[in-house]
């Protein structure tokens, strides 16, 4: 990774719940998130959630993804094409209610559909409900509304909302749009060239550039 | 068709089909590891399971026979334990099953690289282990090149002559293949009969390839 | 979304690739140079090719004549050379093969002559453990080597041999059939075999044993003989001199030394 070694500490940040992450394409937000999920090693660094760590270049410290309870829903929801929506859904299930989930994102009628029929918008929601089954400690969405129209973006911010209301998750929401970060985000670390240049409560990430 | 021609062809078919499906499961280990696996040695390794592929076949055959023989520890073994390998059915099967594996296990390689590591990078945030992102991502939705792999073994299969008349033989009514019989029905002057043979294989080559091809073509429109 | 197709080789798999394309091109230069033209090739029965490597060896002493050998199953040379195979003389090991090749047209007339008899016998590998003649009769060997039964010389006299005993019905699921007698004897001395019906100068080898012979004086009806004839074509005057040599005392030593008969 390009990115100067940091630490990325959200234990200070317990209090908040959605943490935005802004910049524009080609800063790194991306990378982070994979590094995060654990898909990707990062060259030198630290990342810790709460009493864990997940990654320290210095201890010899890599969590597999699988043992990291992160949930990860990537930009393009990336489905699994050879399953149903229950079929993703349940994938990482782990003993969970897939009703209640399936309830929050009103997925209820496409359950049984396979995903090659399904719209931007209903990807992004079946990827989420997946990642949410597996009842991570933490959710990580990589620009969830971008494969979505304009129109219907205000639909599903109320479902992100929802979750971290009913569902009690902490998020990490990436995106290069300031109004999506003005309506979801508590706080906000502001990326550029694969650097964190900023870090902001989200009222004045409007007056950011 | 006589029953003799018709008992060639159903035992042929018999002996592909039993050695596709044994060779399959080395075939997709060999297969996920060369697509997946970087290691010290991989090139070697790569050269190794592609040499039935290059080696003329009775080539192959020979060092079988070598392998299966008096001569070496295996075919001591076996001949302690009261196994006949040499001159049986199990012979034709072993032979069609090396003779096949190169080109199964580079159709799985080439299956399993088309399949978008992403999928299986999800998989792993979602809690599954490498066996099982193998079982449930990446082998169902590579199924489409290992099947054509698997046909394009069967009709390797099916055809082959050169490692089988080593170690099989021409055993008429045990170990005698549509390859063997073409080959031996002209060497004993019966040429009519050869080529009812001949027919029989081409139908059956055309048939697989037809197979093959529409497995793979349909795939873009997963 | 495009992927590189192959990872660059390594240096080991480079070098196997560079010896293997330079030896291949170094054989290709060299092969022409160590081949000679044959002043005359002879199309020879597997059985009696070695007796004839070593008289080609003195009819080359004699007359400076390269001869070339042709070696396999008489019926796969029969065929041969109906279908224009450049052979000047056949040796068959048996009269079905050679009426095959002269009903074709294939033979300069009243060059066909008798020259050689032979018997057949049972061999074992040497290192196996034994077996009498009648457990043979009896279908109690796990496998018996012959030559194919319908066409090859040998094959063809031993499944008459046991057809005359009564034991083919119960031998033949046992047998395994080969494409010449040679490949029947090194089938047996390899122990692939448990049993191999072979000629009696091929049981020379020290590595089988025989188990029993089929006596010609007793057999009669099998008549073992190796006729042999000048084929058509442009070698006609070099194979008629061959022949002769064939037909000679030097030729006749070697014949009788390896365990034929002759003929006259």
């Amino acid at each position: 990774m390009r990115q100067d070694a940091f630490t990325l500490d959200v234990r200070d940040e317990a209090s908040v719940e959605v943490l935005g992450l802004f910049g524009p394409s080609g800063s790194g937000k991306t990378s982070l998130l994979e590094a995060i999920a654990g898909i990707r090693t990062p060259d030198r660094g630290e990342i810790r959630i709460g009493e864990r760590t997940l990654f320290s270049s210095a201890h010899r410290i890599n969590l597999p993804a699988r043992e990291r309870r992160i949930g990860y829903v990537p930009q393009d929801a990336l489905l699994f094409p050879h399953l149903s929506a229950r079929g993703n859904i349940e994938y990482g299930a782990r003993g969970g209610d897939c009703g209640s989930v399936a309830n929050i994102l009103h997925l209820d009628g496409l359950l049984d559909r396979r995903v090659t029929t399904l719209s931007g918008g209903e990807k992004q929601r079946v990827a989420i409900a997946r990642a949410l089954m597996t009842q991570p400690s933490m959710l990580l969405l990589d620009e969830p509304l971008a494969g979505v129209d304009r129109d219907r973006r205000d639909v599903i911010l109320p479902y992100i909302l929802r979750i971290r209301r009913e569902l009690q998750v902490p998020l990490i929401y990436v995106t290069h749009d300031r109004l999506e970060l003005a309506s979801i985000a508590d706080r906000t670390l502001v990326l550029s060239d694969g650097k964190i240049v900023a870090s902001e409560p989200a009222a004045s990430a409007a007056a950011l550039d | 068709m006589s029953a003799e021609t018709w008992a060639i062809a159903r035992f042929t078919v018999l002996m592909a089909t039993l050695a596709t499906l044994l060779v399959l499961p080395p075939a997709i280990a060999v297969g996920w590891v060369l697509a997946r696996k970087a290691f010290p040695g991989k090139a070697l390794f790569e050269t190794l399971v592609s040499l039935p592929l290059v080696l003329p076949p009775v080539a192959s055959g020979l060092l079988l026979l070598w392998l299966f023989g008096r001569r070496s520890p295996v075919g001591q073994a076996l001949d302690a334990a009261g196994i006949e390998i040499i001159f049986t059915w199990k012979a034709v099967v072993i032979a069609m099953m090396v003779i096949s594996f190169p080109l199964v296990a580079r159709s799985v390689r080439a299956g399993i690289e088309q399949v978008d590591r992403r999928y299986e990078q999800i998989a792993a945030t979602l809690g599954a282990g490498p066996f099982r992102i193998l079982r449930t991502v990446t082998l169902p939705l590579a199924a489409r090149g290992i099947a054509a792999g698997g046909v394009l073994g069967f009709s390797r299969a099916l055809g082959e002559f050169g490692a089988t008349i080593m170690i099989a033989g021409a055993i008429p009514g045990q170990t005698r293949t549509l390859a063997v019989g073409i080959y031996t029905l002209v060497e004993v002057g019966r040429e009519d009969d050869a080529w009812v043979l001949l027919a029989i294989s081409a139908l059956l080559a055309f048939g697989a390839i037809y197979l093959s091809n529409r497995l793979l073509d349909r795939r873009g429109a997963l | 979304m495009n992927r590189c197709s192959h990872p660059a080789t390594g240096p080991v798999t480079k070098t196997v690739q560079w010896l293997s394309l330079g030896i291949t091109v170094f054989a290709a230069f060299v092969t022409p140079v160590a081949a000679q033209p044959p002043g005359l090739v002879v199309s020879v029965a597997a059985s009696v090719s070695d007796a004839l490597e070593e008289i080609a060896g003195l009819y080359r002493a004699a007359t400076g004549v390269t001869v070339a050998l042709n070696v396999g199953g008489s019926n796969t040379l029969a065929r041969q050379i109906n279908e224009g195979a450049k052979a000047g003389l056949f040796l068959s090991a048996d009269d079905i093969q050679m009426n095959l090749v002269e009903k074709a047209g294939r033979i300069v007339p009243g060059t066909r002559t008798r020259l050689l008899t032979n018997e057949l016998v049972v061999v074992a590998p040497v290192t196996a453990s034994s077996f009498t003649l009648s457990q043979l009769m009896e279908g109690r060997v796990r496998r018996l080597a012959m030559g194919e039964p319908a066409a090859v010389p040998a094959g063809v006299y031993g499944r008459l041999w046991l057809e005359h005993e009564r034991a083919w019905s119960r031998v033949e699921s046992k047998v395994v059939p080969f494409p010449t007698v040679r490949a029947v004897l090194a089938a047996v001395e390899a122990g692939r075999v448990d049993a191999g019906i072979v000629y009696r100068t091929d049981a020379l080898s020290a590595r089988v044993r025989v188990i029993a012979r089929v006596a010609a004086a007793d057999h009669r009806y099998l008549d073992i003989t190796y006729p042999v004839a000048v084929i058509r074509g442009p070698s006609e005057a070099e194979a008629r001199r061959f022949l002769q040599f064939l037909q000679g005392p030097a030729a006749r030593t070697v014949f009788e030394t390896r365990g034929f008969g002759t003929l006259q």
